[in-house]
């Protein structure tokens, strides 16, 4: 394990801003911190960093104990939201700063500052202040500024944020491309998840100081443990409506839906309170039987490649992501189907999902 | 103001035509050139400038000229005096004090800037610091710098008594200095006098403006420089001092430009004596102008003054105008 934190806590006065969190990210691994703003998620990324003092538990770097050090003395770099290059040094002197304070000699400094600049495309800038570049340019050399150093871990704390979305997907990519040149170990904080599935090896979704839940990418996608995790994770957000269990046990009714049952993958007791979940992907025009309901359309937007219908649903909006085009008006009814498979059910009390057990069929040629 | 001072403004020509013959249209004209601000631009840069020059600009030519003139008091009154050159000048320079005052002033500026800078420094720095009261106890060392110089003259001139002064009785308690110093009155410490003074009632506008300066840097720097390796000290050598760069600049040269300017310290305290010893160059041109009557050569030091300040405002000007940091 390159990083491992175990029962971590962090107080700041009466707040407790970090509750136990318990995690260990093998060598080579790119790990995203997603949640909410205020969930802990940079919090976490700056105590590992060593920037905030950790109030109790553990945290090993490579096997070591860093938990009291310092920053310079845990061999960890960082990549700022807003980049913190030294304003009043060149980007040549911002890469070799850490290098410097090694007292590596000149010609060290200058050799490896080359070559991070070669990898991220920077010789031409090296003579530049940081003033005189544009942001993505300046992005490149907070990257440059992390690799030339050749940490044992690499953290980043929303990286792309300040970018133009083109920018932003962009070096989303050269930025996971990046990791896996070095063989880099990295921690990556992101409020969008769109990043973090798309970047990450494994994905941590945090929510009020905890951990809400972990896993790789797709699998918070199909099984997300929780309603939050399941309205955080996927875009448009998942449909989650209250429904209660039917007598039979087998099936569930939307609350204030009149028309068909929606059939259950697993048997509930009847009566239960419950909310139930459905990707917006998930959902299909549907003429025959099986699980569906109705809706009236109360909006459409289509982007050319995809149609987003919003529908009212016995009073409640739910979204349809379709991949073709629909020709409907406002107003029409339709028929909604999905596969019981698909359908994602939570406790009402609790929020928890009742369907983790079950396995994830594979999802293969599903649109 | 640039833009304002392009494009075509209709009302400001009617307010220079003077010989209108409608008089309620140039009203209203004026009335507009008000409202739409672009007048106003005009009026306030009128204002500022009629005052610099009546107040300002006016007195340093007036004293230019009377330092390049034969002043006396019967002539006070005239503008039309004998011419006599750089006379002045050559008479100021050639006095046998005029060696004493220049090095007493030179010390008593290098000491109270270097000082006032250093300790203002330590205590911005130390205020930056996260603790409790932090705030009210930098609020009140700013005491110090709103009270009257003539003030703070008179109390340190009791604090360093020779006799019954309280920094003669610390020094004796603690076994600094056991025989009592004669601060004022002794010449070989007049003018240090003056200069402890004077270092105590600078410290809190160094550290105001250090505080500020200090404030501007961004957190994340100091971050990132502990990531990179960099202790504290190295911290504040490779990050504080140079995105201080400016602010450190412009201190200094305030610094001098009020340093030069005390004048009520040695006023409260010593009176350039005892025989000159703590005597400096503006307390000087005082003496000369006003205690002499020879106006000519108080205004001469005056110039010489005006010229070294004009120096150091050129140089801090000249460090500063590249200076774009962020």
């Amino acid at each position: 394990m390159q990083i491992t934190l175990d029962g971590l806590q962090k107080h700041y006065g009466t707040y407790h801003a970090l509750k136990s969190i318990d995690l260990a990210v093998p060598a080579g691994q790119f790990v995203a911190l997603v949640g909410p703003s205020g969930c802990g998620k940079s919090t976490l990324l700056r105590t590992i960093a060593g920037l905030e003092a950790i109030s109790a538990g553990t945290l090993r770097i490579a096997g070591e104990d860093v938990t009291r050090r310092p920053p310079r003395q845990r061999d960890v770099a960082m990549v700022f939201q807003s980049y913190a290059l030294y304003p009043h040094m060149t980007v040549a002197e911002n890469m070799g700063y850490a290098l410097k304070l090694r007292r590596l000699n000149r010609t060290d400094i200058a050799r490896r500052t080359q070559v991070a600049a070669a990898t991220l495309g920077l010789e031409a800038l090296l003579g530049r202040y940081p003033r005189e570049l544009s942001g993505g340019q300046r992005q490149r050399v907070a990257m440059g500024r992390a690799i030339v150093r050749d940490p044992k871990v690499f953290l980043f704390d929303e990286p792309l944020s300040n970018l133009d979305a083109a920018l932003r997907v962009h070096m989303r990519g050269e930025l996971r491309d990046l990791h896996d040149r070095l063989a880099a170990t990295s921690v990556y904080v992101t409020h969008d998840q769109i990043e973090a599935m798309t970047m990450a090896d494994h994905v941590v979704v945090m929510r009020a100081g905890r951990i809400e839940q972990q896993g790789r990418p797709l699998d918070l996608y199909d099984r997300p443990a929780s309603r939050f995790v399941a309205g955080f994770i996927g875009s448009p957000a998942m449909n989650i409506l209250p429904g209660t269990v039917d007598p039979s046990g087998r099936a569930a009714r939307l609350d204030g839906a009149e028309g068909p049952l929606l059939s259950l993958p697993m048997l509930l007791e009847p009566g239960r309170p419950v909310l139930l979940g459905l990707r917006p992907e998930h959902l299909r025009l549907s003429q025959e039987g099986g699980a569906r309901f109705d809706g009236v359309v109360d909006h459409i937007e289509s982007t050319g490649s995809t149609t987003f219908v919003k529908l009212k649903v016995a009073s409640q909006a739910m979204v349809m992501t379709l991949a073709r085009r629909l020709d409907v008006t406002l107003g029409d009814p339709m028929q909604i189907g999905f596969d019981p498979a698909d359908l994602h059910i939570f406790d009402r009390e609790s929020e928890a999902s009742l369907v983790t057990q079950r396995d994830a069929p594979p999802r293969a040629g599903r649109a | 103001m640039k833009i304002s001072g392009q494009t075509s403004r209709p009302g400001r020509i009617a307010v220079s035509a003077l010989p209108d013959p409608t008089a309620s249209t140039m009203r209203l004209s004026v009335f507009d050139t008000f409202r739409d601000g672009r007048g106003l631009d005009a009026l306030l840069v009128l204002l500022t400038l009629v005052y610099l020059i009546v107040f300002g600009l006016a007195p340093i030519l007036y004293t230019v000229l009377m330092s390049l003139q034969q002043v006396d008091m019967f002539t006070l009154g005239d503008f039309s005096r004998p011419f006599v050159g750089f006379a002045n000048y050559v008479d100021v320079l050639t006095r046998p004090e005029a060696g004493m005052v220049a090095r007493h002033t030179l010390v008593f500026v290098a000491l109270s800037v270097a000082c006032q800078l250093v300790l203002g420094f330590a205590l911005a720095l130390f205020f930056q610091q996260d603790f409790p009261g932090a705030g009210i106890m930098r609020g009140l060392f700013l005491a110090a710098w709103i009270m009257p110089g003539l003030v703070v003259g008179g109390i340190w001139r009791w604090m360093l008594a020779g006799d019954n002064g309280v920094v003669n009785s610390l020094l004796a308690v603690t076994h600094l200095h056991p025989t009592k110093i004669f601060w004022m009155s002794d010449p070989a410490t007049s003018l240090y006098a003056v200069t402890i003074a004077n270092i105590w009632l600078g410290i809190p506008f160094n550290m105001l403006l250090l505080s500020v300066g200090l404030a501007a840097i961004p957190k994340d720097l100091y971050e990132a420089a502990q990531l990179d390796g960099a202790g504290p000290v190295e911290r504040f050598r490779s990050i504080t001092l140079p995105m201080m760069r400016a602010t450190l600049g412009a201190l200094v040269s305030l610094s001098v430009i009020f340093t030069l300017q005390q004048f009520d310290l040695f006023a409260g305290m010593t009176q350039g004596g005892p025989s000159n010893s703590s005597n400096v160059a503006q307390f000087w041109s005082w003496q000369l102008s006003f205690q002499t009557y020879d106006i000519a050569g108080g205004s001469t030091i005056a110039v010489l003054m005006i010229a070294v300040v004009i120096g150091v405002a050129t140089l801090y000007v000249r460090s500063t105008r590249h200076e774009q940091i962020g």
